[in-house]
Formats: C-alpha cells, sequence, structure tokens
C-alpha cells in the first residue's frame, strides 16, 4: 500500500491533470454565466408577474369552495339534528348518567307515555285479530276447541 | 478578482445595486476549481459544462438565504457535488440503464476524448477511479487531485473525517488491485 501511494504520488507529480479544455473556456464562461443569469431572471419575473396576475382569481375561487363547503356541512348537521328524536331508553340511559337533574315527574310522565304507546299498539293488534275473525267467519268456540 | 474575500464577496452581493458585479466575481473565483471538481466526476466536458452553469444558477438563487456559518467555497463545492451525482442518477434512468454500464462507457470515453490529454498510465488511472463507488470516486478525487483537507470535505460531504479516511484507503486499495490485475 505505501509502495502504491508512492507510485501515486509520481504519477500525480509527472502530470497532475491528464483533462484539458477548449481555448479561453474560462475566459468566456463568467460572460456566458452572466448572460444565463439574466435570462434565468427574466424567467422568474415572469412567473411572479404571472402569480400576481392570477392571485385575486385564486383567491375568489378558494373563498367560494371554502363557503360552500362551509354551507354544506353546517346545513347537514342540522338536518341530521332533527331527524333524531329522543326516546325513552336514551332518556332512562341520560337518567343513568345523572339522576341528580330529573325530578320525580319526569319519570312518571315517561313511565306513562310508554304505557300508552303499548296500549295503543295493542288495541291496533287486538282490532286486527278482530276483523280477520269476522272477515272469514270463524266461530270462537272453534277456535278453542282447535287450540 | 481575487484580491475579495468571500465575507467581501457576500457584502457586496446583499448590495443589489452591485449584485451581479459581486457574482461575477464569485464565478470568477471559483470557476476553475469547481470545474475540475465537477469534470472529475462526470468525465465529458459538455457534462461539466451545463452542470458548472446549473451549479451557479442554484448558487445565484440561494446565496439570499445563505447563512455565513458555512465557508461559501464549501457551499459551492457541497452544490457541484449534488449536482454531478443527481447528473449521474439522470444518466442512469434515462438510458434505463446500470450505473456500472455508464461508466464504462465514460471509460471508453476516454480514448476518443479529445478533451484528454493524459498519457497511458494517467488514463489507466482514470479506468481505475471510474471503477469506484460514487462516494469513493468523489473522496479520492478531492483528496489526490484537489489536495482538500479532511475537515473540508467532512463539511462538502456531510460525513465524519474517519468515514473519509476510511473511504480514501479503500479507494487507494481497490485501485491498487486494478493496476496489479490489469
Amino acid at each position: 500500500m505505501k509502495n502504491f501511494s508512492k507510485k501515486l504520488d509520481k504519477i500525480k507529480a509527472n502530470k497532475s491533470n491528464p483533462f484539458s479544455v477548449p481555448d479561453g473556456y474560462f475566459e468566456y464562461f463568467p460572460t456566458r454565466m452572466q448572460e444565463r443569469i439574466i435570462s434565468e431572471n427574466k424567467e422568474y419575473k415572469w412567473i411572479i408577474k404571472l402569480f400576481k396576475y392570477v392571485k385575486p382569481q385564486f383567491a375568489l375561487g378558494f373563498m367560494i369552495v371554502a363557503f360552500t363547503v362551509i354551507a354544506y356541512t353546517t346545513a347537514n348537521f342540522i338536518l341530521s339534528n332533527r331527524t333524531n328524536n329522543i326516546d325513552s331508553e336514551l332518556f332512562t340511559r341520560t337518567i343513568e348518567v345523572d339522576p341528580s337533574e330529573f325530578t320525580e315527574q319526569h319519570f312518571i310522565d315517561v313511565l306513562l307515555e310508554d304505557e300508552k304507546r303499548f296500549e295503543e299498539e295493542k288495541k291496533e293488534e287486538t282490532d286486527f285479530y278482530i276483523h280477520y275473525l269476522v272477515d272469514e267467519d270463524i266461530d270462537y268456540r272453534t277456535l278453542i276447541d282447535e287450540l | 478578482m481575487s484580491d475579495y474575500s468571500d465575507k467581501e464577496l457576500l457584502t457586496l452581493f446583499k448590495d443589489i445595486e452591485k449584485r451581479n458585479y459581486a457574482f461575477n466575481l464569485i464565478v470568477r473565483k471559483y470557476q476553475v476549481k469547481l470545474y475540475w471538481h465537477i469534470r472529475k466526476i462526470v468525465i465529458k466536458h459538455d457534462d461539466t459544462n451545463d452542470i458548472l452553469q446549473n451549479t451557479f444558477v442554484k448558487a445565484w438563487k440561494g446565496l439570499d438565504g445563505f447563512r455565513e456559518d458555512s465557508k461559501l467555497y464549501t457551499w459551492l463545492y457541497r452544490i457541484a457535488t449534488n449536482e454531478s451525482l443527481t447528473f449521474l442518477k439522470q444518466q442512469k434512468t434515462k438510458y434505463l440503464m446500470p450505473l456500472v454500464d455508464y461508466e464504462n462507457q465514460l471509460k471508453e470515453s476516454l480514448e476518443s476524448d479529445e478533451y484528454f490529454n493524459g498519457d497511458e498510465i494517467q488514463r489507466k488511472l482514470q479506468k481505475a477511479i471510474l471503477g469506484l463507488p460514487e462516494k469513493q470516486r468523489i473522496v479520492f478525487n478531492m483528496k489526490y487531485f484537489d489536495e482538500m483537507k479532511y475537515d473540508d470535505m467532512a463539511e462538502i460531504l456531510k460525513t465524519s473525517v474517519g468515514a473519509l479516511k476510511a473511504s480514501y484507503h479503500h479507494a487507494v486499495k481497490k485501485i491498487e488491485n486494478y493496476f496489479k490485475e490489469d
């Protein structure tokens, strides 16, 4: 390794740079670079100009989109709240969470409401059976015998 | 031109009226060093010219935000190194071939390159260098040809001095093996 390092040093000592460039390359490069920077600047300024021109339109578009999203979300929220009826089960569950907030009258009202609903349902069912027996002309005793 | 220090050049650059003049001085000060740094990575003159221009354009755009906690010279070297590595990756994807093949092409191009005027041993050394992995190649070039300090190299390549020393050691070993085998 040491010997080879010496060999590398020798190669470098003979000629450190084996590459060359076209004549006058480094003399003209700064001028070419300056021209490129000027053209890059023009391009950059054009982009900035364009952005300044379209900025109000972008802002307006964004505002319309944002307003639509907010309006849609709010309307959805209001509508979904309207359709949510609180039933006695939810009422009972709410009471379980904090019963101190409810009076005795609340409980009585809920129980009466439930009972009333149950009776109405039962009445509808009984009416249905009576109508059926009348329509089909079935004798009550025949029915008892069958059972 | 070379009388100006980096600090003076940066102060001059901050003055809008003297900005173009200051940048011209920066180009004049660093063009040769950066050119050879890039040239040893991408080998061909035309590619080097493009990358060097891109390097200075990026420097122009970034000089406003340049924090003076690093040296201008290491900052420019870092841009040039990154641009060169990006170029090599682009070549690989452009022709859908592994990087090794592209480097083989570069080795072949050394034979016909009108801007390569080294002797046979120089050509052999360049071919050996082209056979190294990218990072080792850059480390070897910076140390061997540019005689750069490890501290500066560490700042440019964002690695530790120890890792750079190891890279250089491995690079020399591989080049030695190439010379023995050939």
